[in-house]
């Protein structure tokens, strides 16, 4: 075994060739924020109204596990990254898309949160059911539950932005929007 | 049944406003309203559905079209070359959690559209996507008369 010190975007040759290169990084489709600045804006303005009076643990929670059920990459660099940075531990991030064989690591709270999260991303298969949502809603107050609610239905916005004009993984800096 | 205890925040729902409006401005209003009518029936949205269906009629949209919706991909000339690219996208975008959009989709909508109607026309399917997550989680019955004020 060897030691793969690589980073995306550092990727060259490999070691010394016994390393196969990485596969080459795509281009985005569309720089949708430039094509449509006031959508953009709009969308920001957004996130604040939704994402205030949410617990900010909670909420980078959501975000990633959303971003894990859209498959949406750049969304999965900023929100991992943006957890590590505010003190969120590498295990509760690896375990999130096992989260039901891994509760222990989480509160009650926050389980009820992630399990709401899946009900609303994976909104095609069904309708948001009703032992999920009185979960939320036994965890949530009504002011909570409609500001986590929005930031879940935000996330998977900022997901569908991401994938559809596929923005590229692996350049985010946390802080680097603020 | 009755809606769920919960309130999009005020805030919210101004916010979302701003995006759908701000989506829909490079849009054609019948074109739009299709894509509002597809995305809320993969949604399960009842509320979306009444709504966008009775703007879709406001704007001339024909019943005949209207009931074709949910199979225009065998619908034959019903709808243009140009509405099919979007009705694909529409549907590319809303069922995300299956896959991801395809390149050959993705590259039919982009030969009907040029780049700015392109992110407006995104931009409306995700703002339709989020009114449904709303309207679905918040269990509202069609027609609720608050939505509309």
């Amino acid at each position: 075994m060897t030691t793969n010190g690589n980073t995306v975007g550092e990727n060259d040759e490999g070691q010394d060739g016994k390393e196969a290169p990485y596969a080459a990084e795509q281009a985005p489709r569309l720089h949708w924020a430039k094509a449509a600045p006031e959508v953009y804006k709009a969308m920001v303005k957004l996130e604040a109204a939704a994402g205030r009076g949410v617990d900010p643990v909670i909420h980078e929670l959501v975000k990633i596990r959303a971003s894990q059920l859209n498959h949406c990459a750049f969304c999965l660099d900023m929100h991992t990254k943006d957890a590590l940075a505010a003190g969120e531990s590498v295990e509760r991030i690896v375990q999130l898309s096992a989260w039901e064989e891994s509760q222990h690591f989480y509160t009650a709270k926050e389980l009820a949160a992630i399990e709401l999260t899946e009900a609303i991303t994976v909104l095609t298969d069904g309708f948001v059911p009703d032992e999920v949502y009185a979960k939320a809603a036994a965890q949530f107050d009504a002011t909570e539950l409609g500001h986590l609610i929005a930031a879940i239905t935000v996330i998977n916005a900022w997901n569908r932005f991401g994938v559809t004009t596929r923005m590229t993984p692996g350049h985010y800096t946390p802080g680097m929007y603020k | 049944m009755t809606a769920r205890a919960w309130q999009v925040p005020q805030e919210v729902y101004r916010a979302l406003a701003g995006v759908s409006a701000a989506a829909k401005k490079a849009l054609d209003p019948t074109l739009t309203e299709l894509v509002m009518v597809r995305a809320s029936q993969l949604n399960h949205c009842a509320f979306c559905l009444d709504m966008h269906l009775d703007l879709a009629r406001d704007h001339g949209e024909t019943e005949g079209r209207l009931d074709l919706v949910a199979a225009w991909h065998d619908a034959g000339d019903r709808f243009s070359e140009r509405e099919r690219a979007a009705l694909a996208l529409t549907e590319g975008i809303t069922v995300l959690t299956d896959g991801f959009v395809p390149d050959e989709l993705y590259e039919q909508a982009a030969k009907h559209f040029d780049e700015t109607q392109l992110a407006h026309l995104i931009a409306a399917i995700t703002a339709i996507n989020s009114w449904n997550r709303l309207m679905v989680a918040r269990r509202t019955a069609p027609g609720e008369t608050e939505w509309h004020s």
